[in-house]
């Protein structure tokens, strides 16, 4: 049985081949493409469960084909980017890429992290019920309601929204800016500040220990990943 | 300017006294049928002319002659200094009174017109001077050519100018002539030997700028010619400084330039060094991976990519330390009698390994296959031309690649043909500068180096490299290298074409 559908993008011959052998003997089918083009058009034709998709590519760059995919299709995209190219990896996941890893990584990372996107692609935790628990704290966005060892814990308008925002994606590295349009609207896209006052505020309510957060992890300079997966999905999966 | 006036003087001088014993010789026969006013008249001509000519004094000395003559000789009674009649004695007075009126006068209007003169001459030479100040190129030899106008003008035999270094703060001689560098001094001589000379401080905006040392073997300059050459300096100073800002302005784009070529040149080497590490870490992982799979055969295909993707870092790398070692000058090539025969074919091994499907034949004519060159270089050559060839025709989907070598008159040429796109009419003279890419927003190390490596070896050993069509199409690269004049005694008995 397929684990999945893979299309690699990118346009180094040595690292598709490496990327598709290593894919390949887990079971993934894997297609390849080695130009922005190439790529938009597998995108669309072959419809592959994830895209892996290198930033820097030759005649059409890894920014436009992110917004070509996206503008079709909802396939979860992992773009692959190298240290310089910080604000393209930004502006790719603000477009509406899914998670970057940066080269080179492992092949065990990668894998996770195909795993993680091809999970919440499928549906199953989209569309759950949405019971988060951890260590003794339970959130069920269903009702609204947090509780902290069996106590009722209150949060603001703006914080629900905050929350719902995040926990809607599990394993997706959400940009400052698409947390920031989406809780607060187009024009406060830029105020990391307050976001990251929210997020403070929310961790202290939801987190076992607020100081060393395992539900809202930061990636520096560019979001936050909700790293819960809801109780019923988490169950099938298992 | 100057000389000029003793001798105006002279010749006003000269008029004053003939032009009166002239005059009074030619009327004194007539003098009773002329009323004396008139004979007045003639002394005032002479006046009018010889201070006209000579200045104030000339006119003076006709005015006091006139005076005298024209009483002694032409007021009656006659030849007496007596007067007889006192409306005389008013005529008399009155003609000296014109005479000196008109002396000065003319004389103050001549002294204007030569003053006038002499300041058109000053701006003429300063003119002339900074005309060419100005079309100059900046550099030694238009300053050289500045200076020898400038001695010319102003008669004289040596001048050297000095300009501020701004390294080392010190005054440094830029241009002598007329006379040897050092020989004149821009610090004040205190023993008083030497030549005497004239430092004139070269400054602007109170920043001195250097120094214009002329040697003095004339009299010393007169105040029109001080002004002058005053003036000439500040100009001089104004283009010294505007070619050192030139200058700095040319060095801040030279500069921008080479940062402009650092920048891709990083932006080529943290991607083409950071791919075949992308990839074997991928794969190394994958090996180690608990979810690998443990079959024997996996991991060796594994490790052949590995092992590919480690020579083609090794590669680049290689081709880094040539290029900064060419572009530093640091490598000597040690040219010995190198076999073709047995370079080539090891390079078409390395090349078949890397690309399986390549079919790589190799004809060399053993007649010319043995060239002055050293070994190392010929061998990066080939193997650089070779793979260039090979990976454009892969990705052109050919499979022929071939290697020709063949005698040419006192060179031997090899040619590395490939069946690929070929090169562009356009770039071909720059393919072989560093760093020049195909596809500008993407920089490669790999079509960025070999090239002007295997130029920079060649030009070292005395070859060339150039492009040519491949019949068909593709790209032919050849390159020419000295044979080995005594190659028939040490060719190997069996060379022939070796595949």
């Amino acid at each position: 049985m397929s684990a999945g559908r893979v299309l690699i993008v990118d346009d180094e011959e040595a690292i598709r081949r490496s990327l598709a052998r290593a894919l390949t003997v887990r079971n993934y089918q894997v297609q390849e493409a080695a130009d922005g083009p190439d790529a938009v058009a597998a995108a669309i034709a072959s419809e592959p469960d994830l895209i892996v998709l290198d930033l820097n590519l030759p005649t059409m760059d890894g920014l436009t084909v992110t917004r070509e995919i996206r503008a079709r299709s909802s396939v979860p995209i992992l773009v692959l980017s190298v240290r310089e190219d910080e604000a393209d990896k930004v502006a790719a996941l603000d477009l509406g890429a899914d998670d970057y890893l940066t080269k080179p990584f492992g092949i065990d990372e990668l894998l996770a992290r195909v795993r993680a996107l091809m999970r919440r692609a499928s549906g199953k935790d989209a569309e759950s019920i949405r019971v988060y628990r951890t260590d003794g704290i339970e959130i069920d966005m269903a009702q609204r309601a947090v509780r902290r060892d069996e106590e009722a814990v209150r949060l603001t308008k703006t914080e629900w929204e905050l929350l719902d925002a995040m926990s809607a994606h599990p394993g997706k590295l959400l940009t400052h800016r698409w947390l920031l349009e989406r809780v607060w609207g187009p024009g406060y896209a830029d105020d990391v500040e307050v976001l990251r006052v929210f997020v403070s505020q929310l961790r202290k309510k939801i987190e076992p220990d607020p100081s060393r957060p395992t539900v809202i992890v930061t990636d520096p300079g560019i979001g936050y990943r909700w790293s819960l997966r809801p109780v019923d999905a988490a169950v099938e999966a298992r | 300017m100057r000389a000029q006036k003793p001798r105006r003087e002279i010749v006003g001088f000269a008029i004053a006294i003939g032009g009166t014993i002239l005059l009074t010789a030619a009327v004194a026969p007539g003098r009773s049928h002329l009323t004396p006013l008139s004979i007045g008249f003639g002394y005032l001509v002479i006046v009018a002319v010889a201070a006209a000519l000579g200045g104030l004094w000339p006119g003076i000395t006709a005015s006091l002659l006139g005076f005298i003559t024209f009483n002694f000789f032409f007021l009656p009674p006659y030849n007496t200094f007596v007067i007889g009649r006192p409306e005389y004695v008013v005529v008399l007075f009155v003609f000296l009174g014109l005479a000196i009126l008109i002396s000065a006068l003319l004389a103050r209007a001549n002294d204007r017109a030569q003053a006038a003169e002499a300041r058109e001459h000053e701006l003429r030479t300063l003119q002339d001077l900074s005309a060419g100040l100005v079309a100059l190129r900046p550099g030694p030899e238009a300053y050289s050519a500045v200076v020898t106008n400038l001695l010319a003008t102003f008669g004289l035999t040596a001048g050297a100018l000095f300009v501020n270094d701004p390294q080392t703060r010190e005054l440094r001689e830029d241009v002598a002539v007329g006379a040897p560098p050092g020989e004149l001094s821009p610090r004040t001589d205190l023993s008083g030997e030497g030549p005497a000379v004239e430092r004139l401080p070269l400054s602007v905006g109170g920043r001195s700028l250097g120094l214009l040392v002329l040697g003095m073997d004339r009299e010393p300059f007169a105040a029109e010619e001080s002004r002058v050459i005053r003036a000439f300096c500040d100009q001089f100073a104004l283009v010294l400084e505007r070619d050192r800002l030139l200058q700095e302005a040319t060095r801040s784009q030279v500069y921008e330039q080479a940062d402009e070529v650092r920048r891709s040149l990083l932006a080529a080497v943290s991607h083409d060094l950071r791919t075949p590490i992308a990839a074997i870490k991928t794969s190394v992982t994958d090996l180690l991976s608990d979810e690998s799979p443990k079959s024997g055969e996996y991991a060796h295909e594994v490790l052949e990519s590995i092992d590919r993707e480690t020579d083609r870092l090794a590669a680049l790398v290689a081709n880094l330390l040539d290029m900064s070692r060419i572009e530093r000058g640091m490598l000597k090539a040690r040219i010995q009698g190198v076999d073709l025969l047995e370079v080539a074919p090891a390079a078409a091994d390395r090349v078949r390994r890397q690309y399986p499907g390549l079919v790589v034949r190799v004809a060399i004519d053993p007649a010319g296959s043995i060239v002055r060159a050293d070994p190392v270089f010929l061998e990066r050559v080939i193997a650089n031309l070779m793979d260039n060839a090979a990976r454009v025709t892969h990705e052109a989907g050919g499979t022929l690649l071939e290697l020709d070598g063949r005698r040419m008159g006192p060179d031997t040429v090899v040619r590395v043909i490939d069946h690929g796109k070929g090169v562009p009419w356009d770039i071909r003279e720059q393919l072989f500068y560093p760093f020049f890419q195909m596809e500008a927003r993407h920089p490669r190390l790999g079509t960025g180096l070999g090239l002007p490596i295997c130029k920079g070896f060649l030009s070292l050993m005395g070859g060339e490299i150039w492009v040519e069509d491949t019949p068909g199409g593709g790209a032919t690269f050849a390159f020419s290298i000295p044979t080995e004049a005594s190659a028939t005694v040490h060719a190997p008995a069996s060379a022939g074409s070796a595949r």
